[in-house]
């Protein structure tokens, strides 16, 4: 029952940072989804298109940052040490590798070319499967 | 891991789904306000279907493995922090389902639309627009994000 007991300083950045990563799933997904349906329905390929880009630029990348920085403020305290077990590390490999793969992201989307853009759900959806090892990894604390 | 950390596992993951599901359905519904096109707003209130469909897994799971988890940690049923985030959760399920209700109704008139010109409508744009199913499911939203500060703070427990 220990584990169940925390500081109440650790419960606003941690909020923060299962807000900000719920919130990235669900707009990177909404990226993915899309993505694939401007593949299959090409006449609404502009539309969602421009659809992907703003859910980029208001959805995931404030999420990632609230998301971010939750982590870095409650690591700071449960660990002030820097001996971070294992399954936060999966967390960080994922949150700041994730960093370069939204940027190409980011770059596809604001390029709008028509052979780019068919990987943005690719990317994307690789990164929401990153996020759900992330969180099983850090829920589940193996 | 044991027991503890699986049933977290499972629940952590309803909630991605619940909270991330409600993500994907504002991201398109808030795309769906600026459109005219019939057929651009059937196309975005279908792809919503995705997001609805991972609201009810992650409702399940969280609710499920919640109720488990109370037990297996050693939390009381009667807790006030439980019985809260109970109550809000039903809340916000009912909340997003009469929104939802309201916006299958506009997705059906927007496919009559686009079967008979897909010219755009006034009428169509204000019930895209409509106050009161916008307020229901980004309510449901908010009272969602309010359960989340009830896991975290657990207040009273």
């Amino acid at each position: 029952m220990l584990a169940l007991i925390r500081p109440d300083s650790w419960n606003l950045p941690l909020f923060l940072h299962i807000l900000g990563a719920t919130v990235l799933f669900g707009t990177t997904a909404t990226v993915a989804i899309a993505g694939f349906a401007a593949r299959s329905k090409p006449d609404y390929a502009q539309l969602l298109a421009r659809v992907a880009q703003r859910t980029f630029m208001l959805g995931i990348v404030p999420a990632y940052i609230v998301m971010r920085v939750g982590a870095q403020w409650i690591d700071g305290k449960e660990f002030p040490n820097g001996d971070e077990p294992g399954w936060v590390g999966v967390g960080f490999i994922v949150s700041d590798a994730g960093v370069i793969l939204l940027l190409i992201v980011g770059i596809l989307l604001a390029v709008r070319r028509q052979r780019v853009l068919l990987a943005v759900p690719i990317l994307t959806a690789l990164y929401v499967a990153a996020l759900a090892v992330a969180w099983v990894s850090m829920s589940g604390k193996p | 891991m044991d027991t503890y950390q699986w049933l977290l596992v499972f629940h952590v993951t309803g909630a991605f789904l619940l909270l991330g599901g409600g993500a994907i359905a504002a991201a398109l519904s808030l795309s769906a306000l600026g459109r005219e096109r019939p057929s651009e707003i059937v196309l975005l209130f279908g792809l919503i279907r995705i997001a609805v469909v991972a609201i009810m897994a992650g409702t399940l799971l969280a609710f499920v493995f919640g109720l488990w988890l109370v037990h297996e940690a050693g939390y009381g049923y009667a807790d006030g922090w439980v019985i809260a985030a109970i109550l809000l959760l039903i809340v916000a399920n009912a909340m997003g389902g009469m929104g939802g209700k309201r916006d299958e109704a506009t997705a059906k008139l927007a496919r009559e639309l686009a079967a008979s010109g897909d010219a755009p409508s006034q009428e169509l744009k204000a019930r895209v627009r409509d106050p009161i199913s916008l307020t229901l499911s980004y309510g449901s939203g908010l009272v969602l994000i309010a359960v989340l500060a009830l896991m975290v703070w657990k207040p009273g427990a």
